[in-house]
């Protein structure tokens, strides 16, 4: 079953660009990543989500509900981290929390609080004025935890905070997510994407461009080539289609990217006498950068 | 309407409605202070106000100069301004940021994502206003009502009292929902208490020009504060069906389309 469902969604601020012709859909139990640089419109994404902002065409359901309509009965199961921890700032860190877990009508919720307050190492009685700002996250965190929501939104959720807490939220993730929650992670940081979700979209300028789990994505696509010839060759001599961006393109040493049939590529190497070849799985980042290429 | 969110408004809120009070009253008190020494030197005043141009006295709201002598004149013409010009400062001011401020103060992001709709909100957000807009305007009137009370030298008539007291009421209400309307017109989230608080100093402007200058035409209805009726002492006065309808009429049109406003705009924090 799907969890969310955006269909042919677009937003435009005027002039400017927001999201356009956006479709995707995340299934119940993924963790999904949401990929793009700045100003690709991954929060403009979100914001809709929420109903911060409303569409200027196409639709999105969460949990089968419409955002635009429904969007009390979606908040009530969801969960939201934004990318920048804005609080009320009189209030101390057990108020806001207290104060976040009361519209959730959840029972109880004082043991729960108490021990996200524990692996995050947030002192209650601080108020949120006197917050560093990765004490702020990690109260964002947990305001966005303490009533276990069928789905968690993730706005750049690990900016701020150190290694150590980094590893607890991701750790808290998953235990979550094997529990049932499904997460749509928005982040420009690759790596915690790579290593944290089962499924990544890649937007660009506002369109997505590519849809995949992560594994597919690495395995069948973008291969990372190097080539060492006794004499000077130049990429052209291959005579390859699929040739992706070129670090080194004529020498005794050829370094590209490859997203054609390795068969192929073995093929025409092999009547040609070569000192050495490695073909590489390239990293997320450089597959990131090969779509923005 | 949601508690838990009235619960925190009205808390956070709390304290500019203490502080507004509390200056409004000190202000009225000590005005209605002078009371006894206007009387004592009643023959030396109405001298000296023999001089004073008819215009600067219609503007403070006198038809006769011995208006000033009885315990209703002198409250009106002297602490009138406060519930109406101060009071319609405050009230414009709390609704003005009341919804803005989530924005501005970027927590429209985390207060959205709480199981609550955008109705639910305003409606908060607005009961809280309006109520401590009447709470303001009955410790004013209490106030007001005890200094005459202490001061007063001869009889005294209720009734003008709690009519002008409902008619400042009623306008500071208005300004509370001319605060929301302009709040929910904005679309980029800034602070808009200058231009709220400059909005309320150019219609009193304006109405002080219309009492000044005689004009009862359309020129001096533009401005809510001509729509209240100052003269207590006049024997036929008392609430005004066309008057009380103009505030209420207004105040209800304003808060309908800044709610239809505010459910269907774009909160860009």
């Amino acid at each position: 079953m799907n969890i969310i469902e955006i269909s042919h969604l677009s937003k435009s601020y005027g002039r400017s660009r927001g999201i356009e012709d956006l479709t995707l859909c995340v299934n119940r139990g993924d963790i999904f990543g949401f990929i793009g640089p700045n100003g690709s419109g991954k929060s403009t994404t979100i914001r809709i989500l929420l109903n911060l902002i409303f569409p200027t065409s196409g639709s999105a359901t969460i949990f089968g509900f419409d955002v635009v309509r429904d969007s009390k009965k979606i908040r009530s199961h969801t969960g939201y981290i934004p990318s920048d921890a804005n609080m009320y700032d009189r209030m101390k860190v057990i108020e806001f929390l207290k104060f976040g877990a009361a519209f959730y009508g959840v029972a109880n919720y004082d043991d729960r609080i108490r021990y996200l307050l524990d692996l995050f190492d947030l002192d209650p009685g601080r108020k949120i004025t006197e917050l560093s700002m990765g004490n702020k996250k990690k109260a964002s965190i947990i305001q966005a935890m303490i009533h276990r929501p069928e789905l968690l939104i993730l706005d750049e959720p690990t900016s701020g905070l150190d290694p150590l807490i980094q590893s607890r939220f991701f750790h808290l993730l998953n235990e979550e997510n094997q529990q049932g929650t499904t997460v749509f992670f928005s982040s420009h940081t690759l790596s915690e994407v790579q290593a944290f979700c089962k499924t990544v979209a890649i937007v660009k300028d506002g369109k997505i461009v590519n849809i995949e789990e992560i594994a597919s994505l690495r395995k069948k696509q973008l291969k990372k080539v190097r080539i060492l010839f006794p004499v000077t060759r130049t990429i052209a001599d291959l005579g390859l289609e699929g040739i992706g961006p070129v670090e080194s393109g004529s020498g005794k040493n050829l370094a590209f990217f490859y997203s054609g049939d390795i068969n192929v590529l073995i093929g025409k190497l092999a009547g040609q006498h070569i000192e050495n070849l490695s073909i590489e799985e390239p990293s997320l980042e450089e597959i990131f950068l090969h779509y923005y290429k | 309407m949601n508690r838990i969110l009235f619960k925190m408004e009205l808390r956070r809120n709390s304290r500019g409605l203490i502080l507004w009070s509390a200056v409004i009253g000190v202000l009225i008190f000590f005005t209605m202070s002078f009371y006894n020494t206007v009387l004592q030197y009643q023959q030396q005043i109405a001298g000296m106000v023999q001089m004073v141009p008819a215009m600067a006295m219609k503007m403070r709201g006198f038809s006769n100069i011995n208006d000033i002598f009885s315990i209703l004149g002198f409250y009106t013409a002297n602490n009138l301004i406060y519930m109406m010009l101060l009071g319609s400062i405050y009230a414009i001011v709390l609704s003005s940021n009341i919804l803005l401020k989530e924005e501005y103060g970027k927590t429209a992001e985390y207060l959205l994502s709480r199981p609550i709709s955008r109705g639910e909100i305003f409606t908060t957000k607005m009961t809280l206003a309006f109520l401590y807009i009447i709470i303001l305007n009955l410790v004013a009137t209490l106030i007001g009502f005890i200094a005459i009370m202490i001061y007063k030298k001869g009889p005294f008539n209720f009734q003008p009292f709690l009519v002008i007291s409902l008619y400042t009421l009623m306008l500071n209400l208005l300004f509370g929902a001319v605060g929301f309307f302009v709040s929910v017109l904005m679309k980029r989230a800034k602070p808009i208490t200058s231009f709220c608080v400059g909005l309320v100093l150019v219609l009193y402007f304006l109405y002080t020009i219309s009492r000044i200058s005689g004009v009862n035409g359309a020129f001096g209805y533009i401005s809510p504060f001509k729509w209240v009726n100052i003269a207590v002492l006049s024997p036929s006065y008392g609430i005004e069906f066309s008057r009380v309808s103009a505030f209420l009429g207004m105040s209800v049109f304003l808060i309908l389309v800044s709610g239809f406003i505010y459910r269907r705009k774009d909160i860009l924090t």
